[in-house]
C-alpha cells in the first residue's frame, strides 16, 4: 500500500537522531511489546502480515509514533482482527492496570 | 485465506532459537527465473492497497539485474495470507539519476531486492 512507511524520496522529515550507546530498549514496556509480538511471529501471524498491520496505522499516527508503539498497534490490530481479543477487552485491561498500578 | 498458522504458543526455547538463527524464507525449488543477470528490467507501475515490497519511487523505472538470489516466498501475497507463491529474487541496480533525476551524482546507484512479480520486460 502507498502508506506512510514508504518514505523513500520524502523530504521535510529532518535529520535522523543518532543516539550514542543506544540501548536495545528505552523502557521496560518496549521489551514486553517485543516479547509479545515475537511470540506471535510465524506461529499466529506471518511476519509480513505483521509488517502490513503496522503500515495500516493511520498516516498521522504512524509518523508520530515511536518504533515500539507501532509494534504494539500492529499487534493489537491483528489480535482483534483475528478475533483473539476484542478492543473492549484491551481497554478493560488498560483500565484495570491503571487502577492497580497507580 | 490459504496460509494457516499453528496458533500454538511459542516455547521459550523455540523463541530463543528463532531469535538467534532467524527464519529463512528461501524455498528449495528448481523454478526457472523470469530474468537473467544482465537483463534490463522495468519495475511495474502498480498501486496495490495490500502489502508490497515494491517501493513507490522505483515503479516504472528501468534497472539491471545484477544477481539472482534464488527462490523465496513472496511477501506481497504472504502479507495477505493468500499464498507463499515462491519466485526468484534479484538484486536490481537502478542508477541514482534514473530514480532522482540529473541532479543526482552520475556514479551513484541503488540496489534493490525485487521479486519476479515486481518486474517486467521494458
Amino acid at each position: 500500500m502507498n502508506g506512510p512507511h514508504d518514505l523513500g524520496g520524502m523530504q521535510g522529515l529532518g535529520a535522523i537522531p543518532i543516539e550514542e550507546n543506544e540501548p536495545v530498549f528505552h523502557s521496560e514496556w518496549e521489551a514486553k511489546v517485543f516479547a509479545m509480538s515475537f511470540a506471535t511471529f510465524s506461529t499466529f501471524f506471518p511476519v509480513d502480515e505483521t509488517r502490513h498491520a503496522a503500515e495500516r496505522i493511520p498516516a498521522g499516527e504512524y509518523l508520530s509514533a515511536s518504533y515500539y508503539e507501532r509494534w504494539l498497534a500492529a499487534l493489537e490490530l491483528l489480535l482483534t482482527e483475528h478475533g483473539w481479543l476484542t478492543p473492549a477487552e484491551i481497554e478493560d485491561r488498560i483500565t484495570h492496570l491503571r487502577q492497580t498500578e497507580s | 485465506m490459504t496460509i494457516e498458522t499453528s496458533n500454538q504458543c511459542m516455547t521459550a526455547a523455540a523463541a530463543k532459537a528463532l531469535l538467534q538463527q532467524g527464519l529463512s524464507c528461501q524455498v528449495n525449488s528448481d523454478l526457472p527465473p523470469q530474468f537473467q543477470v544482465g537483463d534490463l528490467v522495468q519495475a511495474k507501475v502498480v498501486h496495490p492497497a495490500t502489502y508490497t515490497r515494491l517501493p513507490r519511487y522505483v515503479r516504472g523505472k528501468v534497472g539491471t539485474v545484477m544477481q539472482d538470489h534464488g527462490v523465496y516466498v513472496f511477501p506481497d501475497t504472504v502479507g495477505q495470507r493468500l499464498a507463499t507463491k515462491p519466485q526468484h529474487v534479484y538484486s536490481v541496480r537502478f542508477s541514482a539519476q534514473a530514480l532522482w533525476g540529473q541532479a543526482a551524482p552520475a556514479s551513484d546507484a541503488l540496489y534493490l531486492d525485487l521479486f519476479d512479480d515486481h518486474l517486467e520486460v521494458p
